[in-house]
């Protein structure tokens, strides 16, 4: 039995200078698999309805992965042998349906003068139009024994599995271009995903977040750990939840002041199960970081 | 069952709304209090991982060659002791500053294995002998400049400082050094600047490095060194984290390259705003009895 949580709150840079969040997560659970999803709006000049963009791209991904799951038992009998080509096709609907979304909005919602006034004639025209939505997505899948995710742009994924460690397991996309954020709105954009596909492993829980989680860390290590403490403290989900939107409130206010938003899903039972080896691997991560900390200070050259 | 949920995002209500300006540190303290109270749980568990703020890291390439004996590495081991607490001064507001210092003399060397908060910070002092390898410098400060290496921390936000001193000629060929140094983007967007330390010091060598004259300065005595080691390295952290992701007219990001134009053009202009006003004719020079 899968449950869930997300939320996002808006960075104090964004505050600070009137843009509204352009983050946007969800959860879903159905049957007998659960989806994390959230997407980043890339916030800048010409990417002027990327808040827009964020919840169109969740809720396109949603859908699209519903879709599949309507025939779940011949898509889990070829999800094994196959799931580069699923995955792939997964991804080409997501986009289809972001495309849909943002031409039926443009075409309900032409680009007013205040949005056209920051730019010239020649700069504007120069803009496509799926630009002004512009946004990045993290998206993840779990079934009973099985996981699978897939990004384009910016974010994390983290997963803890039943060994109770806490993995990115995304497997980045090496052609996508290093100094190009990837984008759902690029035209090549089915070629920029990265994606990862897990088999015969019980997932626990599963975290899907934009890049203002991740930079609010100064570590890897620190942000894994924050994974598995979330995770231990899941059997009270309805307590802690107030903890984990205040903590990303202050993530987002003293961290980069970036947007933040975090989705999760978990199996209840397997949590359950481990919750004695969660709460010893929150312990032994505790003890790890700080002999990092000693060895980081004593390696001293002169 | 099938159970969907699409999260509203929350405006953080416990954020006290305050003026843009890029350019000036904000004034957070004592709001900051205020908010971490209404913000910590006694027992949140999730303290242990901290927040780690906006970070940089001001590396320091110096020279620790022979000629760097007596006077001059005296007064620059001084004078980076008292920089340190200006520096963290500088980070106090809304910045992590950490801080790479790499010397060259025959061989290259880290003071510690990787960059160093601020706070955990101390100067170890260095001693001078040997030959001017700077081209092995920029070489190994190339690797290390990278996402895999040095620059690996997820908070870092702003492109490195980079602050060169030497008093010589290179003893090795730093063009090729410089070369490799210059295909690195950190190093493209880095803001830097480098001191000339008495007369030997070659001001062309430096501007190739710094890529601008207004961002070289010479020094010729210790109190000069003094004084322009702490210019360069205050204002250029102090630019170096300023957040000017936003322009004034449209309210809407810069891209990264036009940032990077702005911090170095400003570097420039305070730098040599600040040395023609600081300068000690009474003080004496490294150079006589050298």
């Amino acid at each position: 039995m899968f449950n869930g949580f997300s939320h996002s709150v808006m960075g104090a840079s964004h505050e600070k200078t009137g843009l509204v969040c352009q983050d946007s997560s969800a959860y879903k659970i159905g049957e007998g698999y659960a989806i994390a999803v959230v997407a980043d709006g890339h916030g800048s000049k010409k990417h002027f309805r990327s808040h827009l963009g964020s919840k169109f791209a969740v809720e396109a991904t949603i859908e699209a992965i519903d879709r599949f799951y309507e025939e779940r038992e011949e898509l889990e009998k070829n999800l094994p042998t196959n799931a580069k080509l699923i995955i792939k096709n997964i991804e080409k609907q997501i986009i289809s349906n972001w495309n849909i979304k943002v031409e039926k909005h443009l075409s309900e919602n032409p680009v007013r003068d205040e949005e056209k006034e920051k730019f010239t004639d020649e700069e504007f025209e120069a803009i496509p139009p799926e630009s002004y939505y512009g946004t990045t997505l993290v998206a993840a899948v779990s079934g009973d024994n099985y996981t699978f995710g897939l990004q384009i742009g910016d974010g994390s994924l983290v997963a803890i599995f039943e060994d109770c460690k806490a993995v990115m397991p995304m497997e980045y996309n090496e052609s996508a271009p290093a100094n190009v954020t990837a984008s759902m709105c690029n035209s090549n954009a089915a070629s920029m995903f990265s994606s990862f596909y897990a088999p015969n492993k019980r997932l626990i829980a599963m975290y899907g977040s934009t890049d203002g989680l991740y930079t609010s860390f100064g570590s890897e290590y620190d942000f894994l750990d924050y994974h598995s403490i979330i995770t231990s403290q899941l059997v009270n989900l309805e307590s802690f939840k107030k903890v984990i939107i205040n903590n990303l409130t202050k993530r987002s206010h003293y961290g980069t002041e970036d947007d933040i938003s975090l989705s999760c899903v978990y199996n209840e039972d397997l949590l359950n199960e481990k919750i004695g080896d969660l709460k010893a691997q929150v312990e032994e991560n505790k003890r790890q970081a700080a002999l990092r900390k000693e060895e980081l200070l004593r390696k001293r050259v002169t | 069952m099938s159970n969907e949920n699409m999260t509203e995002p929350e405006v953080n209500e416990t954020q006290a709304a305050s003026a843009l300006d890029g350019f000036e540190p904000a004034e957070t303290a004592d709001t900051s209090a205020q908010s971490d109270d209404m913000l910590d749980f006694d027992d949140d568990p999730l303290s242990a991982t901290g927040v780690s703020r906006k970070s940089l890291v001001i590396f320091f390439l110096i020279d620790t060659s022979g000629s760097m004996k007596g006077k001059k590495m005296g007064e620059l081991n001084t004078v980076m002791e008292e920089l340190i607490p200006e520096i963290r001064r500088v980070g106090e507001a809304d910045t992590e500053v950490k801080v790479a210092v790499l010397t060259f003399s025959t061989e290259v060397r880290w003071m510690y294995s990787t960059p160093i908060a601020i706070e955990d910070f101390e100067w170890a002092r260095l001693r001078a002998s040997g030959v001017t390898s700077m081209g092995a410098a920029f070489k190994e400060l190339n690797q290390r400049m990278s996402r895999n290496s040095f620059l690996n921390s997820p908070s870092l936000s702003f492109a490195p400082v980079i602050f060169l001193m030497t008093d010589g000629y290179p003893s090795d060929d730093y063009k090729e050094g410089l070369r490799e140094l210059q295909a690195n983007s950190w190093y493209k967007f880095g803001l830097k600047a480098a001191l000339g330390i008495g007369q030997e010091a070659n001001d062309n060598i430096l501007a190739e490095f710094t890529g601008s004259k207004d961002t070289v300065v010479h020094a010729y005595s210790g109190g000069q060194l003094a004084q322009m080691i702490k210019i360069i390295a205050v204002t250029s952290s102090q630019i170096g984290s300023k957040s000017m992701t936003l322009s004034d007219d449209t309210s809407h990001e810069l891209g990264e390259e036009d940032v990077f134009a702005a911090k170095q053009k400003l570097l420039g202009q305070q730098i040599q705003d600040l040395v023609s006003s600081q300068t000690d004719g009474s003080d004496v020079p490294f150079d006589t009895g050298w």
